[in-house]
Formats: structure tokens, sequence, C-alpha cells
């Protein structure tokens, strides 16, 4: 697997260690590591479970981490940058994960993969590496645009859940998403806010070729493994995240 | 608005004392003691039981009974709108606490002293009857972790609109503002175990309408018991018997 691509520096923390691990790719190729490849199965399920007013749902199951991704759609008439779409990403870790997640205690695993998959799929700050195509939720240009919410829901862990949110939200949730068509009344004048009509019958794929992929290595004795399930990760030394696109 | 038409349909085309699709699946989170996903129609629901396990809280700890801990909480893409918070607003900490005490009720708790029994709730899409739907899946779960109890607690709601006693309100029918009755009924012990109500009724129509919710609730635990046997035979041929 290439791994010439855009590296992101990622924050990977075990849930049973406590440690933040940030590793240069140029380590591993320093040590010359061997690298024991196992990849877990991944069971996609994917459906329209509830179809209102531009909701998707879908279930992954990877290996022992099953999540749920619905991908939220909400036309929102303000935008910042005016060529481009908004998209949000939130991780929530629900206590039936595992009994620490109750109350706030799922917090700040939450966040921090909510982070950790916001800089993989939409870059740094200024857009620059991104891996959803920001363009396509446009409307119209400076007007309107539209709001794409990606909420995961992790309901079984069993280690490795970047990675499973990650093919996740990329085979799962988008690929299945549809964009609604919708037109605009031409003739809106200024700052007006212009007659919008969203079409239920016609919609627009959603790209995603060029989303990444995650891929987690652990180091655990002298072999990096992956996919790594909880046991695994309970004694891990280091881990490395990346995030590959097709380029 | 009309919620019963003339012909006696409701708006989802259900009968009044007709109850929505039930679907239920044991063992859905492989790492918790005890799992089960319920489904109401749209309403679906995991639940997961840990325990009995240490009491991690020591100062919590009761000397001659189980603890029993329950938490409740929504998806954010549950309902229709994104919700913001999950956990932590009233409505949680009110469900939390009505599962908790309707459960712990059930449960033999004085065989597992000085213990902790912990139920997470996960509503994964709501469309009314989330409370119900929450007991039934704790029950499949509590059963599942093994965990003895008096007998199977089933909850259904009913409500009363354009005059009709109404079983199994969904979403539309809930936030029209009429009476929603929720009953937690032992099928065996014939006994109430959880009963709320919002809004007002007479009482003479309101005992019409705990009964109509008594009735959903003995249906499905004939449901859960089916669902409880299939398990328990899929459990033994897995272990050859």
């Amino acid at each position: 697997m290439d791994t010439h691509t855009p590296f992101q520096k990622l924050n990977l923390r075990d849930h049973i260690l406590d440690s933040l691990i940030a590793i240069t790719v140029a380590d591993i190729a320093a040590t010359g590591a061997t690298t024991c490849a196992r990849i877990g199965t991944i069971v996609a399920a994917t459906g329209t479970i509830v179809a209102t007013a531009g909701k998707w749902f879908s279930k992954i199951q990877v290996g022992g981490k099953q999540m749920l991704f619905p991908v939220l759609n909400l036309e929102n008439p303000s935008s910042l940058q005016p060529d481009k779409g908004k998209v949000a990403i939130h991780v929530d870790c629900s206590p039936s994960a595992a009994p620490m997640f109750e109350g706030r205690g799922g917090e700040e695993l939450s966040t921090e993969l909510s982070v950790a998959l916001q800089h993989c799929l939409l870059g740094a700050k200024s857009g620059a590496g991104a891996g959803i195509d920001l363009s396509s939720p446009i409307v119209a240009e400076g007007k309107i645009c539209w709001d794409f919410y990606i909420d995961c829901l992790v309901v079984c862990s069993d280690g490795n859940l970047l990675d499973a949110l990650g093919s996740a939200i990329k085979k799962a949730a988008l690929s299945n998403t549809g964009i609604p068509r919708v037109h605009v009344a031409t003739g809106a004048l200024g700052d007006e806010k212009p007659e919008v009509d969203i079409s239920k019958e016609e919609f627009l794929q959603f790209y995603t070729s060029n989303i990444p992929v995650i891929v987690t290595l652990t180091k655990v004795g002298w072999h990096y493994i992956e996919d790594a399930n909880s046991e695994e990760e309970s004694q891990l030394s280091s881990a490395i995240s990346i995030s590959v696109n097709r380029k | 608005m009309e919620f019963v038409s003339p012909e006696g349909l409701r708006l989802d085309g259900r009968r009044p004392m007709e109850m929505r699709q039930i679907r239920a699946e044991i063992g859905a989170v492989a790492k918790a003691d005890g799992s089960a996903v319920f489904e109401m129609g749209n309403t679906k629901v995991i639940a997961a039981v840990y325990g009995p396990r240490e009491v991690q809280n020591r100062t919590q700890q009761i000397n001659d009974q189980a603890l029993v801990r329950c938490e409740y909480s929504m998806a954010n893409f549950s309902t229709g709108d994104r919700m913001r918070k999950p956990k932590g607003d009233r409505r949680s900490t009110e469900i939390s606490l009505v599962i908790r005490q309707t459960m712990e009720a059930c449960i033999l708790t004085h065989l597992m002293p000085r213990s902790q029994i912990d139920i997470f709730v996960q509503v994964l899409q709501a469309d009314g009857g989330t409370r119900s739907a929450c007991i039934n899946a704790a029950t499949l779960a509590l059963a599942d972790a093994g965990i003895p109890m008096r007998d199977l607690v089933t909850s259904c709601s009913s409500g009363y609109l354009n005059s009709t006693p109404l079983l199994d309100l969904n979403y539309v029918e809930d936030s029209a503002g009429g009476p929603d009755v929720t009953v937690g009924f032992l099928p065996k012990l014939d006994k109430v175990t959880l009963l709320q109500m919002d809004s007002k009724l007479p009482i003479d129509i309101f005992e019409n309408v705990m009964q109509l919710a008594i009735e959903g609730c003995k249906a499905i635990a004939n449901y859960i018991r089916e669902i409880m046997l299939e398990n328990t035979k899929q459990l033994e041929y897995r272990r050859g018997i």
C-alpha cells in the first residue's frame, strides 16, 4: 500500500492506555519494520431506513465494531466561503460500546475521533488536501449551499475505531447519499433569499472516489499489525494512522 | 387535525387497536453481557447490559442488594431535526430514571449483593414510544445477560384522540397534544410496574385507555417470549445439544 500520499498527523488514543502518540512516516521507513497485514472482514449493510427530508442511514460492521451513520443534509443559506459547501463530522461513543462511555466518559474519545476524521476528510483549515469535494454541495454560489452533517455512533467497540469510521464514512454513508436536485428561481435580487424548490425525485450522486481510507498500524512487540482488536490494542507500544487517497 | 378517519383508519393506515410492527433481536452488541435491539414501527432502540459486576463507586455500594443503573441516550440523528446534545438533558434524565425504577422492581437484586448492573439504552430512531421500546429492549437484554428477574417487563403506550382510544402512538399522534399513557406491565404476575400519563383524561376513559395499553403489553410479552425461545434454541444448537 502506498504511503507517500499526504501524511496526516493523527492522534489515536488507546482505550486502556493513556498515551497520545504521533509518529512520522520516516521513522517507520528507517526502522524497516516488518508489517503483519491482517485485514479484518468488512461487512457493510447500507440501506435507507428513514428517508425524511434528506436523511440517509447506513450501518457498517467492521470486525467487531458496529457503527451507525446517517448523513443528514440541511440546506443552509449562509456560506463564509462562497464557493464551498459545509461539512461537519461528529462522532459519539455510545455507552453500550463500553461502560466507561457513560455520561461524559466518552466525550474525550469522541472529540479526538471527530477531529481526526475532520483533518482527514476536510484537510487543513484552508481546505488544502481535502478528501471531500466541497464544491458539489453548492446550489447557488454565494447564497445557498448544502450543509452536510455526518454523525457517527459507535455502538460496539472492539479496537481500531478510526479505521472502521473512515471506511464506514466512505463506503457506507457517503456513497449511499443522494443530494436532491434543487431548482433556484431566477431573478432573485441581491440579498433576497431566493425561492428554492427541492426535488424529491431527482438525486445527484455524491462523489466518493477521492475520499481517503484510513489505516492504523499498531506496534506490538517487534511487529506492526493492522486492524488490532481491543486485546491487541491494550498491548501496543505505539500506533500510526495513515489516511491514503487515490493519488 | 383528523387523526382517525371516518372509516376508522389512522394516519399510517392502522386501526385504532392495532400496534405497529415489532421486531426484536438478541445479542446485537457482542461485547456486552447482554444486549438486544427492539423495533416498534420506525422506533429503533439498542439496549446493552453490563453486569453484575463490581461497583465502580464504593459510596454507592449497597450491602444487601445489587445497584441498578440506567442511562438513556438518543443519537444525534434519531429524530427528524438533528439534536445538538444527545445526553444530559432533562428528558433523557427523566427517562433514565423511569427505566431504572421499572427494571429495578423486577430484577431479583437481593441475589447479587454489593454488585452493579448497568443498563444502557441508545435510541437510534425515534418515532414515538421510545420509552416503551427501551423498556422492552432492556428486558430482552437483561434476559440475554442471564440476570434473574421476577418476570418480563413489557411496555406499551396508548392515547385518546378524536374520541377514540389508540394503541401504540407514533410521533405525529404523540405530538398532537392529546393524552399519552405509558404502561409497564408484568404479564405473568399481572401487575403494573409503570404508569405515566401526559395531559388529562376523565377517569372512566382513562380506565379504557389503560386497559388497551395493558393488552398491548400482553401481546408484546408473547412476542418477546417467542424471541427468547428461538434464541435459546439457537444457543442449544450451537452447543451441540
